[in-house]
């Protein structure tokens, strides 16, 4: 069997988590590989929280927000852009793969896109494998 | 800490969940999570009985804490905190699982999807465990509403909620009102005059004691919050230009729409052969009472064509819903004008859904007007007549009934431009902070349970600004805006959400880093005490400030670190 990996991902209220939602109702088919928590913006995604999923077994976390001039709160996302180059860097320094963290911004019209979007993280992350954060955790606890 | 009891709630909505997801294997899953005491899966959850159920749990069993595993918290969220109040537990003690919206519907593997789902149920349980309590706040509503559009919907709006008793600030950027529906002649299927109808408004609106015109004018801010925003609106006369600022509680958006550009479609050669108009051109020539060429020659052949822009690849893929009609309206006014002339309705389908449209489609094709059929994307083609045809131009159209390609003669052509949204519909939105959908029509809440509200609170569309319609839809939309707000108005106060950011002085260093960030100047900074602060009916709970404090001394209330790390946990577990 193929390895199905788990993905996180971090959705605005207002335009991606509503976008994943017209999903929904639209009944677009899509992988069954992210687990969605909601967050009022994407400006509250703490570089943490990212840390916090790769940790508690991630392979790939998905931070979506409204497209750049649509945030609900004016500029949120735009405060999550200028995040995201320093989570970056520090996930690279941890040796985690580029490809594992991704920011894109969904509407709440795109229903069509939230789908396409998770369909091709699910692959990238699949092509990666698990997370070496997992094989380290796995590597101790053999160890010990 | 102290020991939860948590009671979590499995819908199967009907067959919506149970048909792709394992009800019974999730609450199997939940019923061994350390906290849940209660576990049940019922067939709709968000019905009476099935919301009695929860309240008659929470009292017989003691919990305190609910999950809720069903639709997207954005459907039911209010329903199932009210539940809990009527308990007597604090309705923010819910936390919903979206397994519809966001797995069954989405997947088409029922393992697969069961275990997404069990893992979202237990990401809401560990979330709700750390749920704290919290008092929504009760704000003044100000009675006083802001109309932005003075066409028939914002009039309708605006004479309804005056009547009511608000007192209404109607904006209009032209120097008159009356809007599009002012540009028409007759209106379909009954004929009615579009002109009586607008001049009846206007004279109402313009009399009201409690309506303020302000034409000429535009707002260029918004500010604050349901029941308390500050508007400036900025009024132009000649050169002379005067901005006034209103305190008012809601705001009706009734920007209409703007005219589909026939010249954008080459091959009816608009702009380029005099005889060719938009459907707004020939109102104008109904309107003045004649109907001829551009030579003052009376038509001999009249032909119409459907769908200039509208349900095309290229331009736009909606329907304009209401062309389909007023074309067969124009059938009718040119046979009252120049009763010997020949009219081809070209058409790609005809849309007669509404009330009293079917008969008067019947009524239209008895009255001998040629009707051809074209295929969505083969346009017919116009080309200028040669010197022994009778006429001005040659329509040839691939008719798709009886598969000949046919040529039509004309006079005089009419092309149905359809309704597009207005170029400045973006600006407005950011004014307003509402979104718009892929062809720039601002979003409802809720397309068929909340249509008139946005998912800005306080903020409501109506009429054609939120996608194409008819007359009756728009008044019946515009009715609903000062029907919600009026219904609002008249408690005086409003409850607004509980949630919002905290700062723990003890913990703030002064560095002032959110006072920055905050987007609604909502962080003020106490200068003697060197702390900042959240006002907190200024704070909209976007949590940027959070994320970013330095010293970890902001809280988000309901979505604080150790709630969404529980959640991580949960959904990861």
């Amino acid at each position: 069997m193929s390895f199905e990996p788990k993905i996180v991902g971090f959705l605005c209220n207002w335009c991606s988590y509503t976008g994943a939602d017209l999903a929904g109702t639209s009944r677009i088919d899509y992988a069954p590989n992210v687990r969605i928590i909601r967050v009022m913006c994407c400006a509250r995604i703490d570089p943490t929280f990212v840390l916090k999923a790769l940790r508690d077994g991630a392979d790939g976390v998905l931070i979506c927000g409204c497209h750049p001039g649509d945030c609900h709160y004016s500029e949120g996302n735009y405060k999550m852009m200028r995040r995201y180059p320093l989570l970056k860097k520090l996930l690279a320094d941890f040796g985690i793969q580029e490809a594992r963290v991704r920011l894109e911004w969904v509407s709440a019209s795109e229903g069509q896109r939230f789908a396409d979007l998770v369909n091709d993280m699910t692959q990238r992350v699949r092509e990666l494998g698990p997370s070496p954060v997992r094989m380290a955790q796995a590597t101790d606890m053999a160890e010990r | 800490m102290e020991e939860r009891k948590i009671g979590v709630y499995v819908c199967n909505c009907g067959s919506n969940i149970a048909k792709m997801v394992d009800c019974d294997e999730v609450c199997a899953y939940a019923a061994q999570q350390p906290g849940v005491t209660t576990v049940k899966s019922y067939k709709y959850m968000c019905s009476n009985p099935g919301q009695e159920m929860i309240i008659a749990d929470i009292k017989a069993d003691g919990l305190d804490r609910v999950v809720v595993a069903a639709c997207s918290p954005r459907m039911h969220e209010p329903t199932f905190r009210k539940a809990l109040q009527t308990a007597g537990l604090n309705p923010y003690f819910l936390e919903m699982a979206n397994i519809r919206e966001q797995c069954s519907w989405v997947h088409d593997e029922r393992n697969a999807a069961t275990e997404k789902a069990r893992a979202l149920t237990l990401g809401a349980i560990r979330r709700v465990t750390y749920h704290q309590p919290l008092e929504r706040r009760s704000v003044d509503m100000c009675p006083n509403v802001l109309v932005i559009g003075g066409g028939m919907v914002g009039m309708t709006a605006a004479l309804e909620l005056a009547d009511g008793g608000s007192r209404v600030y109607l904006v209009e950027r032209q120097n008159c009102l009356g809007g599009n529906v002012a540009r028409v002649d007759l209106t379909a299927p009954y004929l009615d005059s579009a002109r009586d109808m607008i001049t009846a408004l206007i004279t109402r609106t313009k009399e009201h004691p409690l309506i303020e015109v302000l034409l000429n004018s535009e707002v260029n801010s918004l500010e604050g919050f349901v029941g308390n925003f500050k508007t400036v609106v900025e009024t132009i006369w000649g050169d002379q230009a005067a901005t006034n600022q209103y305190e008012v509680g809601n705001v009706v958006v009734a920007t209409g729409y703007q005219e589909f550009d026939a010249s954008r479609v080459t091959h009816y050669g608009y702009g380029k052969l005099p005889n060719v108009l938009t459907s707004f051109e020939f109102e104008t020539m109904l309107r003045a009472g004649r109907v001829e060429t551009k030579e003052g020659k009376s038509p001999q052949y009249v032909a119409i064509i459907h769908c200039v822009g509208s349900r095309s690849k290229e331009f736009h893929t909606y329907c304009s819903r209401v062309c389909c009609m007023t074309a067969l309206k124009y059938a009718r006014e040119v046979k009252s004008a120049v009763p010997d002339c020949y009219v081809s309705d070209i058409y790609v389908d005809m849309h007669a859904f509404g009330k009293g449209h079917e008969d008067f489609y019947r009524r239209g094709s008895e009255a001998k007007t040629l009707f051809l059929m074209y295929a969505k994307n083969d346009h017919p083609v116009i080309r200028k007549a040669g010197p022994k045809d009778d006429c001005e131009m040659l329509i040839e159209v691939n008719e798709k009934l009886s598969r000949e390609v046919i040529e039509i003669p004309a006079d005089l052509v009419i092309l149905m431009v359809g309704m597009e949204s207005r170029k400045d519909s973006e600006a407005v939105a950011r004014l307003v902070n509402i979104s718009r959908d892929k062809d720039g029509w601002f979003i409802e809440s809720h397309p068929k349970l909340d249509p008139v509200a946005t998912t800005t609170d306080g903020i409501y569309i109506a009429g054609a600004c939120a996608a194409p319609k008819d007359i009756p839809d728009s008044v019946a939309q515009a009715r609903a805006a000062a029907g919600r707000i009026l219904a609002r108005t008249i408690r005086g106060t409003i409850d607004i959400d509980a949630v919002f950011a905290e700062i723990d002085e003890d913990k703030c260093s002064g560095c002032r880093v959110c006072n920055e960030l905050c987007p609604y100047s909502a962080i003020d900074f106490n200068v003697d005490k060197k702390r900042s602060n959240v006002i907190s009916a200024l704070c909209k709970a976007c949590g940027a400030c959070v994320a970013a404090c330095p010293s970890g001394a902001i809280t988000a209330r309901h979505f604080t670190d150790e709630q969404i790390f529980a959640q991580i946990e949960g959904v990861l577990a």
